[in-house]
């Protein structure tokens, strides 16, 4: 049996190319190119030779660390990504809980599904320009509302408040994804083998128990699928903080990749700090994915690979003593 | 799709817990149904707007009620280059082909990264996982670059090619393949006799299909509503895409026809919606029936 | 069920492409009829791919409009024999989503066959392919086979685009053809009702014109708000102005921020509007904004600062009738035909193109041929006639070609002398010709004093400025931030 395994190695690898080859075509050299301009001294629109810096290499992640900016944006990003992020969980959570419960069949269900994806459909611009005109001061919907129902009286400038923005942004990323969210989530609970749920129900489980010890463990894959994808994205949310208020109000929505695009097309094109802050992202990045991926990893998995590795020692040793 | 659930459950005790908490189940209602008025929302909004004309959007930038200027909208497409057919089949061309190769390509990875014990398969995991993690504002430059100094621009095969690298996807098929691939299935194919291909493209695809169509639907609207790439890649009109056009109807700011504008994005939602209604019976399915029985 | 909402929508879209097509279809062969009357054959568009057009040589434009596309359609179209040996590949990319200048950058920085001949820029970034890092590409319009500065003299052009349009070696590279110098722009009935007088020069008296002072203005303003009515609608409103005024100093000296005077007093100007009530605090381009025009904001509003297309293209339209109201009442939500307009306190412009060489093209002559038509052309057969007197619209040549004076609505041009041969009155303006007023204005205007960093910095200034004027934020930590952001954004 595990002679077979080994025996089946080199298709990992083939099935592999088409990837390899893709990304080395298209997307390694843009890579590259980034990392190294972040130790060049490359700014300027019109500047097409970028020299390695002399002196001190680090010079750009310095300069972009000693920035205030860098500090605020990167606070923000937490921040609203927190605010929208854990709203959109536990939301997605539960309604994959209503919707992949046989006991509580939900009418329409199909149609509430297929609707919560929807405001994804629409571009981040498009959303930009309602959500903007939404809040239009001193003549706009919201504020005709609130003063036709007399909950204020005179006509508010929301967006000029820093919490406002942040709170604005966060909803709207909350509304964009939550329904993106909730499908990944349920198409993992669809994979799940329907036997294990009637085993459930016939321990005589209730609902909160069939989804926290059943589905829950059983779609841990795809929640960390979510976890992570939510992560990437979230710290590097761009489109919405940059169409929505481009980063203001004053810097209340500045989060770290409006910063980095800010580097580069302010006017002064600072191509290499741009590209040192990115890779300063990359790392925050790589490091706290890191931590859920340690956290959600799959003990049993993690204890058959174990296994896994030494019967592959114990077969070269074997081939070995064949030699 | 009712149907084809029910029949697997008609008895046994879940018929009292059904029937125990109407305040639970009319809470779920409320919560779902003022979530499908917010999410629907926008488009009704949309609609109307592609309805008015640019001074009655820029008098009152919302109204609920349609007003009478859908065909001035249209007509304003003529003085532009506003090919709605062209438009349509650009970004069909590329985002179908993006598409079919993303979900495809990935499965394939993915399931590499499941199904076969190799040396580098964590390293080349951790690879792909690092590279979906790089902020894109920088690495657009160098790809932008690329394509200029290459002279590879207004090629519609440089925004389909590079979907067969696609990290996130793979991640995804990795996971929903961890969860779901049984070996056994694989292994008893092999006894079969069945080669490694076939075995991937048969048995394992067809246990992937509700990934695949959540996958294709992100896959393709994120295709779809490209718009910075397409822009700055295909400059000449014969490939310009539906997002595009819409974006040159902004043109200068003091004479932007608002009215044409949510037309033409209404119009570059409409297809958006109809395939995604298409692919949604994968996601909409009951339990049941997207189950991998071994 | 889904599958029936599915083919329902599939058929509103089929409906929605056939209805579009069919216009698009006579769209195109009306073109193609007036193309052909030109004596050109078809479509700018469909150029490349016209077997008529094998074996002409290729010139290729950027530009973020359609607007010098039509115009260097309506080049071909008159000029036949020129029209016989080029033809034109245009490249249109909008500036609204940011992406004109990476594709303009990449296209010039990597030249090629693809590489653009001529290429527009606006206002916003100008400077940047004048007079910064872009700079060395644009050609010198005497490298063009134009006599510029006998051009320049002959057509007077305005002084002002001159400005943006020389390079740090003393060259023009950039001229445009549109002109965008500013006036105040007010509503008669108000200025009768307050200060008992609508004529354009009185007005102008009163505010002060061309002092560039503002204290006629706040007296002014004074005198309106006890009479309920507020002189501006925005704090924008009034930066457009204060941004160019003439004398300013630049943002940017040796490598370091510097906030002039003028800039810096846009605080108090802004804080003065706000705390006396002589502004409406709307923002521009945002509902309330243009509910000012039709006269149905807050409180009314006098006037507006702007150029001649904020008259034709942005009141005029929001005014709320097509023409004067019977009964001569314009608080009733119509202001059409209560404006006019007069020469503003302090010179400034607002917006505009300019059209640029590029100096490694191998047609410089043929490109020079077109831009000098556009630019410098002052007899009744350049461009310049045929914009200041409604002769040729962006959105209509393709199907109507030229049409006779008056047609479409005109606007301000470069060249005085075109101007002078103009008629720029109007109903809206109650037949005030107003190249009068915008000649003098375009003179009044200054190019000076502007850096590539300027959109950036402008728009941050004037976000500082808007959250000291609403009390967000005292004056020094406006400016301490402001200096962060420009320090950190530009590494200066």
């Amino acid at each position: 049996m595990g002679k077979k395994t080994i025996s089946y190695a080199k298709w990992g690898y083939i099935f592999s190319i088409p990837f390899v080859v893709a990304f080395a075509l298209f997307t390694l050299y843009p890579i590259i190119y980034t990392v190294f301009i972040a130790f060049t001294d490359l700014k300027g629109a019109n500047n097409t030779t970028p020299h390695l810096l002399t002196g001190d290499l680090l010079k750009n992640f310095k300069d972009v660390m000693a920035t205030q900016q860098f500090k605020i944006s990167f606070g923000n990003t937490w921040k609203i990504w927190m605010m929208n992020f854990i709203p959109q969980m536990g939301l997605a959570l539960i309604l994959t809980a209503w919707f992949t419960d046989n006991r509580s069949k939900i009418k329409g269900q199909g149609l509430f599904k297929v609707a919560f994806y929807m405001p994804n459909i629409i571009t981040a611009a498009t959303v930009a320009i309602m959500f903007n005109s939404f809040f239009g001061y001193p003549i706009g919907p919201v504020n005709d509302i609130l003063m036709r129902f007399h909950i204020v009286d005179t006509a508010q400038n929301f967006l000029i408040k820093k919490s406002n923005g942040q709170g604005i942004v966060a909803f709207i990323q909350f509304w964009m994804w939550f329904g993106y969210t909730m499908i990944t989530l349920i198409s993992g609970v669809i994979g799940i083998d329907p036997s294990i749920f009637e085993a459930a129900e016939m321990d005589g489980a209730n609902r909160i128990q069939t989804f926290l010890f059943v589905t829950i463990p059983c779609i841990r894959s795809i929640l960390l699928f979510s976890l992570v994808t939510s992560l990437i994205g979230g710290l590097n949310m761009f489109d919405i903080p940059y169409l929505f208020l481009k980063g203001g109000p004053d810097n209340a929505t500045l989060t770290t990749n409006v910063f980095i695009y800010n580097q580069a097309f302010s006017g002064a094109y600072l191509y290499n700090r741009a590209a040192a802050a990115s890779l300063i992202m990359l790392l925050i990045i790589v490091f706290f994915s890191s931590i859920l991926f340690y956290v959600m990893r799959d003990r049993d998995a993690a204890k058959a690979k174990k296994l896994r590795k030494q019967a592959i020692k114990q077969a070269k040793l074997k081939a070995k003593e064949v030699a | 799709m009712a149907e084809v659930t029910a029949p697997a459950k008609v008895k046994k005790p879940s018929a009292i817990n059904k029937r125990k908490n109407p305040i639970y189940m009319a809470f779920i209602y409320v919560i779902c149904i003022f979530l499908l008025i917010i999410c629907l929302f926008p488009f009704w909004l949309l609609l109307v707007n592609a309805t008015r004309s640019s001074i009655e959007i820029q008098t009152h930038a919302v109204a609920l009620i349609p007003s009478k200027y859908l065909q001035n909208n249209m007509n304003v497409f003529k003085g532009k280059d506003f090919n709605v057919l062209v438009g349509f089949k650009n970004s069909l061309i590329i985002s179908a082909s993006a598409t079919i190769l993303a979900v495809y390509f990935s499965s394939l990875t993915a399931y590499a990264l499941t199904a076969y014990e190799w040396k580098l398969r964590d390293g080349f995991f951790g690879f792909i996982m690092g590279v979906m993690m790089i902020p894109g504002q920088v690495t657009a430059i160098g790809f932008y670059q690329m394509c200029y100094k290459l002279h590879l621009t207004n090629n519609q095969l440089m925004l389909i090619l590079p979907s067969i690298a696609a990290p996130m996807m793979v991640f995804f098929m990795r996971q929903y393949l961890q969860a779901s691939l049984s070996m056994e299935i694989v292994e008893s194919a092999r006894v079969d006799g069945a080669g490694e291909f076939y075995t991937f493209n048969m048995i394992v695809l067809p246990i992937m299909k509700p990934a695949m169509a959540t996958q294709a639907i992100f896959s393709f609207v994120g295709a779809w509503n490209n718009l910075f790439t397409p822009m700055i890649l295909l400059t000449k009109n014969e490939y310009k895409t539906m997002p595009v056009m819409v974006s040159l109807l902004k043109g200068d700011i003091y004479r932007t026809e608002y009215g044409a504008i949510y037309l033409g994005l209404f119009l570059t939602v409409l297809p958006l919606i109809i395939i995604y209604l298409l692919l949604a019976r994968y996601i909409v399915a009951g339990v049941a029936l997207g189950a991998v029985k071994g | 069920m889904k599958k029936f909402v599915a083919g329902m929508l599939c058929f509103c879209m089929m409906a929605a492409v056939a209805t579009a097509c069919s216009d698009n279809n006579t769209g195109d062969s009306n073109a193609t009829t007036a193309a052909t009357q030109g004596n050109d054959g078809g479509n700018v568009d469909e150029t490349t791919a016209n077997p008529e057009d094998e074996g002409k040589t290729v010139i290729n434009l950027y530009a973020f409009t359609e607007e010098v596309p039509t115009m260097v359609q309506c080049y071909l179209d008159t000029h036949p024999d020129f029209a016989a040996q080029y033809t034109i590949n245009k490249t249109v990319i909008p500036t609204t989503d940011g992406q004109y200048q990476p594709a303009l950058d990449q296209a010039l920085l990597n030249g090629g066959a693809d590489a653009p001949d001529m290429y527009v820029c606006e206002e916003a970034f100008i400077i940047k392919y004048t007079q910064g890092d872009m700079s060395s590409y644009a050609a010198p319009y005497a490298d063009l086979g134009i006599d510029i500065d006998a051009a320049i003299e002959e057509a007077q052009i305005a002084p002002y685009t001159i400005d943006c349009g020389t390079n740090p070696d003393g060259d023009v590279v950039a001229l445009g053809y549109q002109t965008t110098g500013g006036a105040f722009i007010y509503r008669r009935s108000i200025a009768n009702d307050v200060f008992g007088t609508d004529d354009p020069e009185a007005i102008a008296e009163q505010i002060g014109a061309g002092s560039n002072s503002w204290d006629a203005f706040w007296d002014t303003a004074d005198e309106l708000a006890s009479n309920d009515i507020a002189i501006v609608s925005s704090i924008g409103d009034m930066w457009n102005v204060v941004k160019h005024q003439p004398g300013t100093s630049s943002w940017v000296v040796d490598d370091a921020l510097n906030i002039d005077p003028n800039r810096e007093s846009f605080l108090d100007l802004a804080k003065t509007l706000i705390d006396n009530g002589y502004c409406n605090d709307t923002s521009a381009w945002q509902d309330a904004w243009f509910a000012d025009m039709a006269g149905i904001g807050e409180k009314p509003v006098f006037g507006f600062f702007g150029p001649a297309w904020l008259v034709n293209y942005t009141i005029a339209p929001h005014a709320g009738g097509t023409e004067a109201p019977e009964d001569g009442d314009f608080t009733q939500g119509n202001t059409y035909g209560d404006w006019a307009v007069c020469q503003s306190p302090v010179g400034f412009f607002w917006g505009g193109s300019w059209v640029l060489g590029n100096t490694n093209s191998d047609k410089k002559e043929a490109v020079g041929q077109i831009i000098e038509w556009i630019t410098l052309d002052c007899s009744t057969t350049g461009l310049q006639y045929y914009w200041a007197n409604g002769m040729i619209n962006t959105d209509h040549y393709a199907e109507d070609g030229l049409q006779p004076e008056g047609t479409y609505t005109s606007d301000s041009v470069a060249s005085a002398v075109v101007m002078a041969m103009s008629d720029g009155s109007s109903d809206f303006l109650a037949g005030q010709n107003m190249f009068e007023v915008f000649t003098p204005a375009n003179e009044f205007a200054s190019g000076e004093g502007m850096t590539q960093y300027d959109e950036s910095i402008n728009s941050e200034w004037q976000n500082q400025v808007g959250y000291y004027a609403h009390g967000e934020k005292d004056r020094d930590a406006a400016i301490a931030d402001f200096e962060t952001f420009v320090s950190e954004n530009l590494g200066l």
